[in-house]
């Protein structure tokens, strides 16, 4: 019983991050359309960003605010790659295949670069509260597994207070459910867009900072990352904030119930790693609007 | 004969260059792999930019080429030529299988699709156990000797390579015929504007499969000419950097055009060597450099810029 109480944390705090990243898809998808591949770049950024703060001769930053800057730093990216990447095809009216493409051309920029400044090795962060085991009810796991929960948590419940509270996020739904008309109703799209590709960013490098606590990262990390954020995402549907989450809870689960249990059923438990291609491909064919249904336009 | 004459001076040429290079096993060796990136880069132009599906499968394909006719020949004991025909079957049944689930999927979606099921591939051969060689995949085996009106001989050096630059002229002379043909017309139609194609009568979803398919099973065929280059099989090769590099190649030799599949995979393959002495083995970043620019300024690709500067500066200007 413990066993599955154990699991359930770790599932939990490899969910988060599978949630995050699928949020990161999220943001930018519903007011562009563009799926962005280079999130797991951005994490692999915000990462490599949040270890040089930390551990860099001249002026290393506490934890907390090194993880801020970091997390802001790939915002920053975000930007510049909205600007070099998509703002000019989108001008161009070019189809939303050209930014999608152009994105996965910046995917190599970023992960060369990245292990050009820092190398093929693999780094982690220092864990923020040590390794020893704490218990929270009945619920065991590491400081770190409730620190990534804790951290998933606010930024979800942020996300959504932003969707559903604020005039932004009102017009990034505008935009959403019709371009167009939100476009002539005198929301900036170019503003839009760029608000997107930021939080996105932001998103994804705050989701890399928290995977790199669970084990060190090298800077391949990104490609496997991006498919299994984008694997979450289509369980729970494009459509709300709250099906990103969703889906990496069950995406985690049902990969670590198979890397536990599948040998005693005789398939070896290193086909967990296929799990997030074949939720990915039965959701796709099946239901194609995730678990969670968009919800309707207000008329 | 006027119009065969083209192809068998090609292949002569290329026949000439495989006896040339047999004494240098490296440059050889490169030919080889060349010949089969341009082969790939075929399918994949036909399959991405003439018929405008976005399919990350290709890769996958070629491995099953390659594993299917080692497994079968090696591991099951068949004779080479029925594991050539039933790995090209297998190929089939494969790609059409996906490519039916895929005909419900548009855009960058079927993209997902085909690349979760590119990945998986993987992960079987990686997990397959003794029948795929796990990690390590299958090695030490040699392309068994042929019979032929009772005699016996084995394909090897400048013979095999002859065979390769076969298989490529094979390849693309099916991709240059089906682009002629209505064929090809509906395909081009349906990239541009299903709706439109399909009121003018094309049977998109058909057609669709159908595209998918040959460039699923072509791939396979230069896959199974892969497995003997080598002469090993492993999950690292067939894997998703490949099928970027792929893309890459396509766009930055001009999608949608037979010359800009084979100068991009050209240029590509041979770039490293330029590369390499002067920024070690982070050619990626020069390639996606390269990428981002050609999406950017000229998404006709490099075939695009030739047409330009004949049209200024060449005959056609008048």
């Amino acid at each position: 019983m413990s066993d599955i109480l154990e699991l359930l944390v770790s599932a939990a705090s490899s969910g988060c991050i599978y949630g995050l990243v699928a949020l990161s898809y999220l943001v930018m998808i519903r007011p562009t359309g563009i799926i962005n591949f280079a999130v797991g770049e951005w994490a692999a950024v915000g990462l490599f960003a949040a270890f040089f703060l930390l551990t860099n001769r001249w002026l290393p930053l506490p934890y907390a605010l090194a993880l801020i800057a970091a997390v802001a730093f790939t915002g920053l990216i975000g930007w510049g790659t909205q600007r070099i990447a998509v703002r000019p095809l989108v001008e161009k009216g070019a189809p939303i295949l050209g930014p999608i493409l152009a994105l996965l051309g910046m995917l190599a920029i970023f992960r060369e670069s990245i292990s050009l400044i820092f190398g093929p090795d693999p780094h982690n962060l220092p864990a923020p509260f040590g390794l020893r085991q704490v218990s929270l009810g009945p619920f065991a796991g590491t400081p770190r597994d409730f620190f990534i929960i804790g951290c998933t948590a606010a930024v979800f419940v942020g996300v959504w207070l932003f969707f559903e509270r604020t005039v932004w996020g009102k017009a990034f739904e505008a935009v959403a459910l019709n371009r167009k008309a939100a476009a002539l109703m005198g929301i900036n799209l170019r503003r839009v867009t760029v608000a997107a590709f930021v939080g996105g960013a932001a998103i994804a490098g705050f989701a890399g900072v928290l995977y790199s606590l669970t084990a060190p990262r090298d800077f391949l990390m990104g490609l496997p990352l991006a498919v299994q954020g984008f694997s979450a995402l289509v369980v729970g549907g494009v459509g709300r904030v709250e099906g990103a989450i969703l889906g990496g809870m069950i995406l985690a689960l049902a990969e670590q119930l198979t890397a536990r249990y599948a040998d005693q059923i005789g398939i070896p438990s290193g086909m967990s790693l296929g799990v997030p291609f074949l939720l990915m491909i039965v959701f796709l064919l099946a239901r194609p609007t995730g678990l969670l249904r968009p919800k309707e336009a207000a008329a | 004969m006027t119009r065969a004459a083209p192809w068998l001076a090609a292949a002569a040429a290329m026949i000439a260059v495989a006896f040339l290079l047999k004494d240098f096993g490296y440059y050889s060796d490169q030919y080889r792999k060349l010949m089969l990136w341009v082969a790939l880069a075929l399918g994949f132009n036909f399959l991405f930019g003439i018929a405008g599906q976005v399919a990350f499968s290709h890769f996958a394909f070629y491995g099953i080429g390659a594993y299917a006719v080692v497994i079968l020949t090696f591991k099951a004991g068949l004779p080479l030529g029925v594991a050539v025909v039933l790995g090209l079957a297998l190929c089939a049944v494969l790609a059409i299988a996906v490519g039916i689930a895929a005909t419900r999927l548009e855009g960058f979606y079927l993209a997902l699709a085909t690349m979760a099921f590119a990945q998986l591939f993987l992960v079987v051969l990686t997990e397959g156990g003794a029948v795929t060689g796990g990690a390590g995949g299958i090695a030490n085996y040699r392309l068994p000797a042929l019979e032929l009106g009772g005699r016996r001989f084995t394909l090897t050096g400048p013979y095999y390579t002859s065979l390769i630059a076969l298989v490529l002229l094979a390849t693309f002379f099916v991709f240059w015929r089906l682009d002629r043909s209505y064929f090809g017309r509906a395909c081009r139609a349906i990239r541009d504007n299903p709706e439109a194609a399909a009121a003018m009568g094309v049977d998109v979803a058909r057609t669709k499969i159908v595209v998918f398919t040959v460039t699923s099973v072509l791939a396979g065929a230069a896959g199974m000419a892969y497995a003997f280059v080598d002469n090993i099989v492993n999950p690292p090769v067939f894997g998703l950097e490949n099928v970027f590099l792929l893309l890459f190649m396509v766009i930055i030799g001009g999608s949608g055009r037979h010359a800009g599949a084979v100068v991009g995979a050209i240029l590509l393959y041979m770039l490293p060597y330029v590369l390499t002495p002067l920024i070690g083995h982070h050619q990626a970043l020069v390639f996606g450099i390269v990428m981002v620019a050609a999406m950017l300024f000229r998404p006709d690709g490099l075939v695009g810029v030739y047409d330009r500067l004949r049209a200024r500066y060449g005959r056609g200007a008048a």
